[in-house]
């Protein structure tokens, strides 16, 4: 194929377009699947939407099509050839670019040098870099994303909307053909994301072959020609535009499989049960704004929303991580002003975050130390002197109780499996004797085992008194163990579901910002 | 690399025998013994207390160091403070005969006063530690060339040579005591004590640490101002030891790249979270032996320099944990990203 780029004439080249077909891909992390035989064509002029709900295995699909991940088996096919072992430059090279969620340009270079990195022109002595031919190319190629600014820029002097049109450019650069962008709008402005769509029709008219990743349903529907619905790893539906409704992608989205387990808990009424965590008009711009409940002693408040929303910073503000623009949290009727995580546990309130390996465990370190780390100045001691012994039965019987499955107590945290790393954090805020507990998203990265077993758990505290606040993205965890439910788009609180109006279809609308009928 | 786990035939003694603190003192008994051959009054009892007692204030010194390397951070200025604590003591012993006892607690309020310095630095204005002790290894080296005025402490009463060189009871001398003291100290404070530990968890992920509830910026604080105190106190090792102090004490014999060097070839990680002071010690009595070993084997001793390189770089490579993290953050960065 020859997308010929003259120097300095940039016209909009006349492509006869690359197919790219993925064939029963297949890619398992730690031997849980996260993406099963999933076959995909990408037709040039076609933007071809992708989506499902987190941990759907949109991102690990992309990932395998532009090299970042092998798959464990399946072919990949790029205009009729076979590739074999895939990496990101030999993809590149073969005119496949991923424009990634975040940005990823070397800040502190130029525009243009960003563009040519890898493929800098030489003028005749080949260590000389021959920066005008290029500069000029490089407005021609800006030019064509639509983006009016000087190629002599700091990357980093550019907005992030900015920086993604750069990303397309320099894809163009390259002569890549295929492009896949992974929720390039997530980081965006509504009209920022306008101008991208504006970019991404023009390159389809053109012949580029296109993939997009999406959970937001509205603009996936109005951008893309062709719709592939991922749920669990497994392809579930697939067709043009034309021939998919909105209800039918919702629903094939979030997935209408019975639940594995019945909720009991049911119709319980906490409106007279003791208020323990009070959140009012919790704000953050631009995160999250006017964020108000009232979680109740032995309930599960559920915080439904996708990511991006705001759940995680609500949170974490909620947990001194970040500080609030106004509103106040009060635990037991207690306002915690000057928040900070030792203050929190202090006053009862715990936080098992969504990111285990970077904010929980302590990967080097016993599973006994881990466990006690939230409750160290809590130790039994003898004099000023810690007494190994008696903390080694604290952590012992703690981990007995989340059932924690390791070699030995002595095991470093980092030879456990995801859920039991994250049966022993949950050891770890259990030694607190919390009184509110904060889990976000307690079964990522779990297999369904151990899901099962948190989710018991998480419902066997509650039935004890503590007062629960469940964050995830995932539906069908809301509506199998929650009490009430409160929905999150864009960091505003969009509806709330209690009782057995909790379904994955209620809520499925309401998370990607379309409120219920 | 092949995991380790669940393989309960392996014997105890490879177990002990991949012990950081076990495989350096089979080094130091079998470097002592292949020079005690070759220049057969190397074990003496004298010599070998000679350099126990030589190795105490790299001890002392780099069980601070080794603190703030568990915390991912690094002590570039120990070696003046070390040096503004001998001398501070050493003129007043000089010229108006200081007592012992109050010297001693002048270097520990001069290392805390320094440490804070260190730790202000690092945890209020949030500079890298490599940072900040450099520029307090500036701002330190010229106060004691300041306070020196370009004198020399050359002679001091009898009780600081005493310390520096007699025997407590018979065969055990004063610094030996005082090294020994200072590492099971803080070997206690390391294993029992809630703050030891919490030096480990921040070393360790002061993300997590900090959301479990430990005030990380006052535990930094803290390991700074320790290890302040202990360059302070092993100047006073120092000035009992040497028996002299000057402008140029601390940086003379390169107590910051050597305090290091004892805490890596001891097993202290470079990457944080992992590190003792038993081990700490060991390093420090190997570089001893091997200084002295250099004397007695009448190398050059222009050599000892590289030879301290060339341990540095063994102790990391070979390290079980550090050694193929390192290597692999050299490597690459994509590895990072491997759960979806």
């Amino acid at each position: 194929m020859s997308a010929t780029v003259t120097e300095g004439v940039i016209s909009p080249p006349k492509l006869q377009g690359l197919r790219y077909e993925g064939t029963s891909l297949r890619k398992s992390f730690d031997g849980a699947v996260v993406l099963d035989d999933a076959t995909i064509t990408f037709e040039p002029g076609e933007i071809h939407a992708i989506v499902g709900e987190n941990g759907a295995g949109k991102s690990t699909l992309v990932k395998i099509l532009s090299g970042i991940y092998q798959p464990d088996s399946g072919t990949l096919v790029l205009g009729g050839e076979r590739l074999i072992g895939l990496h990101p430059h030999t993809a590149q090279q073969r005119g496949i670019y991923l424009v990634p969620q975040e940005p990823s340009l070397m800040a502190s270079l130029s525009v243009t040098e960003n563009l040519f990195v890898g493929i800098l022109r030489r003028k005749r002595v080949s260590f000389v870099v021959d920066w005008r031919p290029m500069r000029r190319e490089a407005s021609g190629y800006l030019e064509r994303v639509g983006l009016d600014i000087d190629p002599e820029m700091r990357a980093d002097d550019l907005s992030v909307a900015q920086q993604q049109l750069v990303e397309c450019a320099r894809a163009l650069v390259h002569r890549c053909q295929v492009l896949f962008f992974d929720e390039p709008t997530s980081p965006l402005t509504e009209h920022e994301a306008d101008t991208l769509f504006d970019v991404m029709r023009s390159l389809r008219d053109s012949g580029f072959t296109l993939g997009f990743i999406s959970h937001r349903l509205d603009e996936v529907l109005a951008i893309s020609d062709r719709l592939t619905v991922l749920r669990d790893g497994k392809i579930v539906m697939r067709g043009t535009r034309d021939q998919l409704t909105r209800p039918a992608v919702v629903s094939a989205m979030v997935g209408r499989e019975i639940v594995t387990r019945v909720r009991e808990r049911g119709k319980r009424d906490f409106t007279t049960s003791k208020g323990m965590l009070a959140v009012s008009n919790l704000t953050l711009e631009p995160y999250f704004r006017d964020i108000s409940f009232v979680l109740r002693e032995g309930e599960i408040l559920g915080l439904g929303g996708l990511v991006g929303s705001g759940r995680t910073e609500i949170a974490e503000t909620i947990y001194g991580l970040r500080s609030a623009e106004r509103g106040s949290v009060e635990v037991e009727g207690v306002t915690l002003a000057h928040r900070t995580p030792r203050a929190c546990v202090d006053a009862g309130l715990i936080y098992l975050p969504e990111d285990r390996g970077r904010h929980g465990i302590f990967a080097e370190v016993e599973v006994t130390r881990n466990v006690t780390a939230g409750v160290i100045h809590r130790l039994p001691r003898r004099g000023p002197l810690l007494r190994p012994a008696a903390e080694r039965r604290m952590a012992e019987e703690a981990t007995k109780t989340t059932a924690v499955r390791m070699p030995t107590i002595d095991a470093l945290m980092k030879t456990l499996s995801g859920g039991n790393q994250q049966r022993s954090m949950l050891a770890r805020w259990l030694l607190a004797g919390p009184k509110v507990a904060i889990f976000d998203e307690p079964t990522r990265g779990v297999d369904v085992g151990a899901k099962d077993d948190i989710w018991t758990l998480v419902d066997k505290l509650a039935h004890d008194g503590l007062a629960c606040l469940l964050i995830s993205s995932e539906l069908t965890e809301l509506t199998v163990i929650c009490d009430r439910v409160l929905a999150i788009y864009e960091g505003s609180v969009v509806g709330e579901l209690s009782g057995d109006d909790i379904t994955d279809a209620r809520l499925g609308a309401m998370v990607v910002g379309s409120v219920a009928q | 690399m092949p995991e380790e786990i669940g393989e309960k035939a392996r014997s105890r003694f490879v177990t002990i025998l991949r012990r950081r603190d076990a495989q350096l003192l089979i080094a130091i008994l079998l470097m002592s013994a292949i020079v005690d051959v070759m220049r057969p009054q190397f074990l003496t009892s004298s010599n070998i207390s000679f350099m126990l007692a030589g190795s105490v204030v790299l001890m002392v010194v780099g069980t601070g160091q080794m603190m703030v390397i568990v915390t991912r951070g690094i002590d570039l200025s120990v070696s003046p403070i070390l040096g503004i604590a001998a001398i501070a003591i050493g003129f007043p012993a000089q010229n108006h005969n200081l007592n012992i006892l109050v010297a001693v607690v002048l270097v520990i309020l001069i290392g805390f006063a320094l440490g804070i310095g260190n730790g202000l630095l690092v945890t209020v204005a949030g500079i890298p530690p490599i940072i900040a002790t450099l520029a307090t290894l500036s701002v330190y080296g010229g106060l004691q060339f300041v306070f020196t005025s370009g004198l020399t402490v050359i002679t001091l009463p009898h009780d600081y040579v005493a310390v520096g060189l007699e025997d407590i009871v018979p065969g055990i001398p004063w610094l030996i005591l005082i090294g020994a003291g200072v590492v099971i100290m803080a070997e206690l404070f390391l294993k029992f004590t809630p703050w030891g530990r919490a030096i480990y968890a921040v070393g360790n992920n002061a993300d997590a640490a900090f959301r479990s509830g430990i005030p990380v910026r006052r535990i930094l604080f803290m390991t700074y101002i320790i290890c302040g105190v202990l360059a302070g106190v092993a100047g006073f090792v120092y000035l009992c030891y040497i028996g002299s102090a000057d402008s140029t004490t601390g940086s003379d014999t390169n107590t910051n790249l050597m305090s290091i060097a004892a805490t890596l070839i001891g097993g202290t990680s470079l990457l944080g979270g992992r590190g003792r002071p038993l081990g700490t010690a060991l390093g420090a009595v190997f570089l001893s032996v091997a200084d002295t070993a250099i004397v007695v084997l009448r190398i050059l001793p222009i050599w000892e320099p590289a030879g301290v390189g060339v341990l540095i770089l063994l102790a990391v490579v070979t390290d079980r944990q550090s050694g193929p993290a390192v290597r692999r953050a050299l490597r690459t960065r994509h590895h990072a990203e491997v759960v979806p």
